[in-house]
């Protein structure tokens, strides 16, 4: 029966619902996928099947025969792969079906789901979960309307149009603004790195990454040889603080020290050899590395933790606000889908009403135009056929923007009224729907 | 007094309208209305650059060439302006500097072609009868002028992103922001470039008005020449300190904006002198 429905069935576990060891033990391998998928398509109920698997989330995305006998296998599914009783997993799963499914799909992509609300990774994470229902043949018309006709396109929009991703939330990465902010371009500069602990270290792969030159200083050379061998570091001696100092352009200071390494006055001397250069230092330790009245210095620029992680804060509650302003976009985008979706399904009943009404109309024409010339029978005909465009277009509109739960019985009653035989719901693209969408996912 | 409301053209207009829309867009951005106005910005100030050349082309037809006269100079210099930060802007983040030099040029060349027109003073020589010297001179100090104001823009921008950055405002300069370094860079090539026009512009005008004074009688030593040479020994002082002893930084910008008042004020004391 063509309708409203989309038959999209949602089952899974997120960070919202689970902690992490039930997430954990339903996580899926990359390697396990093509077997995952196959399980799932193995149901009965299951037509079509997709899953998102990370480490905040484990969702199974499927286009079901039977929604309720295709919830009651999924749920079986997860909680053999967590090795509990379904009964102990249900309460950490959610399911959503037809439209509240595909919000939650646009919601996940868009990252407004995430931990970290705006974070990029999901989309890319989405899309290969797509990529990979395709690749193994069991994604069909269904998800691809809703992953690549909905949730990509959703997503996109609202990373352009809503500030949600526009400032970082991580400390590292703000670190990383601060320091562009004075010094501009990181290829040509010297960053200093003092300490070598873990915090080092994670400051290091951030910089390198960004085409910086390194060097490492420690109170103990050989830590500092290990970690420069480890990102192509230059190694300066301790005793030699000072002049490393007045060499660097960002200074990272992150030692396990008690009392302040970088004293106001080890600075002073150093802001007079640098002749005015300004410097960027970024104290991420804690206790702090850097004496506070150095940040007064004019030319230098000191950002610790707590500014760094105040900025952080300030940024989450920037993302917080701008949600509010995607979610509208998603809920835009749902509405837009549902209606083109409706349509596709209401075509085929459509077309057939019409054919009906066009077929009375045209041997009404030819029961009264005995006699008459061509052109005449073709001004009749044309007159009845827009005299029935007329009179369906608003049966039709009204179909169309029906609440979904009226429309099952409103085709019922149009086929019961005009006799038409019950039309299945025939999918725009219907031909290998799977193919084209892994064409466009190598396109892509 | 009379308003030099005849030498504005259609296309005078235009490009007023053009620099306008785009100093709308780059101040828009700039206090964070419309995101992404400074792309629609620059599109503008290249149509009002385009507009304005083709202005200035149109008075050279009609005869009135840009060192004609006072208001033709600041038409000139302001257009200079644009166009230097219309190229800048292409290679360099320079939104902030756009919020204060697009204006800028609004502002110069209102009042350029909306001041009251020049008369000559008893006694005094009227600019187009200045002959070659006086013409290289007002040539020279338009073209000092014009990347002089573009240093003091770039070390306004300094100015505020040192302190967005001190008080840890990173959405602030982050989003609209230049890094210092490329502001302090952009600015000393700007007084670098300015300098040694700016001191020919003085030479010029020294011996232009030495022999107008042989020719006429006078040598007042009037304010504006001493605020020239006053103008030039802090620029002068600027480059020195920065190549001998290092300034860079939040006093190379302050220096840079003295000496760029000391500019302004030379230019108002010819302009009120010759509109007034």
């Amino acid at each position: 029966m063509p309708g409203a429905n989309i038959d999209l069935l949602l089952v899974g576990v997120s960070h919202r619902t689970a902690p992490v060891a039930v997430r954990e033990r339903l996580a899926v391998e990359p390697d396990a996928v093509a077997a995952a998928l196959a399980e799932l398509t193995a149901l009965s109920a299951v037509r079509e099947a997709a899953m998102i698997s990370t480490c905040n989330r484990v969702e199974l995305y499927v286009a079901a025969e039977d929604a309720d006998r295709a919830a009651t296998g999924l749920a079986e599914v997860l909680a053999r792969r967590a090795g509990v009783a379904v009964g102990d997993l249900a309460e950490h799963l959610y399911q959503h079906r037809d439209a509240a499914a595909v919000r939650h799909l646009f919601r996940v992509a868009s990252s407004l789901d995430s931990l970290v609300v705006g974070e990029p990774q999901i989309l890319g994470q989405t899309k290969q979960a797509y990529d990979a229902a395709v690749q193994h043949g069991t994604a069909g018309a269904v998800l691809r309307s809703c992953f690549e006709e909905g949730a990509f396109r959703v997503a996109r929009r609202v990373r352009r149009e809503t500030a949600i991703a526009r400032n970082p939330v991580s400390v590292s990465s703000i670190a990383v603004d601060f320091a562009r902010q004075v010094v501009g371009d990181f290829s040509r500069r010297r960053v200093l790195i003092v300490g070598a602990g873990k915090m080092s270290e994670l400051a290091a792969r951030t910089l390198r990454t960004h085409g910086a030159t390194l060097t490492v200083i420690n109170r103990t050379r050989a830590r500092a040889e290990e970690l420069a061998q480890r990102f192509g570091a230059d190694v300066a001696d301790w005793s030699d603080l000072r002049g490393a100092l007045t060499a660097a352009d960002i200074v990272i200071a992150s030692t396990g020290a008690q009392r302040p390494v970088l004293t106001l006055d080890l600075i002073k001397d150093v802001r007079k050899a640098r002749r005015g250069r300004p410097l960027c230092l970024l104290d991420i330790a804690v206790p702090r590395d850097v004496e506070p009245a150095a940040g007064e210095l004019a030319d230098i620029y000191l950002f610790d933790i707590d500014a760094l992680q105040k900025v952080a804060g300030e940024h989450r509650a920037e993302r917080e606000e701008e949600a509010a302003e995607a979610e509208a976009v998603v809920e835009e985008e749902l509405g837009r889908f549902v209606k083109r979706w409706r349509s596709r399904q209401l075509g085929p009943m459509v077309s057939a009403l019409q054919a009906h009404f066009h077929g009375i109309a045209r041997a009404e024409v030819q029961r009264v135009s005995g006699g008459v010339d061509d052109k005449e029978r073709k001004a009749r005909l044309d007159l009845l056929d827009s005299c029935v465009k007329k009179l369906l277009h608003l049966p039709m509109t009204a179909l169309r923007d029906a609440d979904p739960d009226e429309v099952v019985s409103m085709v019922q009653a149009v086929q019961r009224l005009f006799a038409l035989s019950p039309v299945a719901a025939v999918p725009e693209r219907e031909e290998a729907p799977a193919q084209s969408a892994s064409k466009k996912a190598a396109g892509s | 007094m009379v308003v030099n409301l005849g030498a504005v053209t259609t296309l005078t207009w235009h490009a007023v309208g053009a620099y306008a829309i785009a100093a709308a867009l780059y101040l828009a951005h700039i206090v964070g209305l419309r995101r992404g106005a400074e792309n629609a910005g620059r599109v503008l100030l290249a149509v009002g650059v385009a507009l304005h050349f083709a202005d200035i082309g149109w008075r050279c037809y009609q005869g009135s060439n840009p060192i004609s006269s006072t208001p033709e100079a600041m038409s000139l210099a302001a257009f200079l302006i644009a166009a230097v930060f219309l190229l800048t802007s292409l290679r360099y983040p320079l939104t902030a500097a756009g919020a204060f030099a697009v204006p800028a040029v609004v502002a110069l060349i209102l009042l350029a072609r909306l001041a009251p027109v020049e008369a000559p003073v008893q006694g005094e020589v009227y600019l187009p009868a200045m002959g070659r010297l006086g013409q290289a001179h007002i040539l020279l100090a338009t073209l000092g002028v014009a990347v002089f104001a573009f240093a003091a823009v770039l070390a306004i921008v300094y100015l505020f992103q040192d302190r967005g950055l001190k008080r840890k405002q990173l959405e602030r300069v982050m989003d609209r922001g230049t890094p210092l370094e490329t502001l302090d860079r952009l600015a000393h090539r700007c007084v670098s470039i300015g300098f040694p026009v700016f001191t020919l512009a003085i030479v010029t005008g020294a011996i232009w008005v030495a022999r107008l004074g042989i020719l006429h009688g006078r040598g007042t030593l009037r304010p504006e020449y001493l605020i020239a040479v006053g103008t030039w020994i802090a620029f002068a002082v600027l480059i020195i300190a920065r190549v001998g002893a290092g300034w860079r930084g939040r006093r190379a910008a302050w220096l840079t904006l003295g000496g760029f008042g000391g500019t302004a004020l030379v230019v108002a004391a010819y302009f009120i002198r010759h509109a007034v």
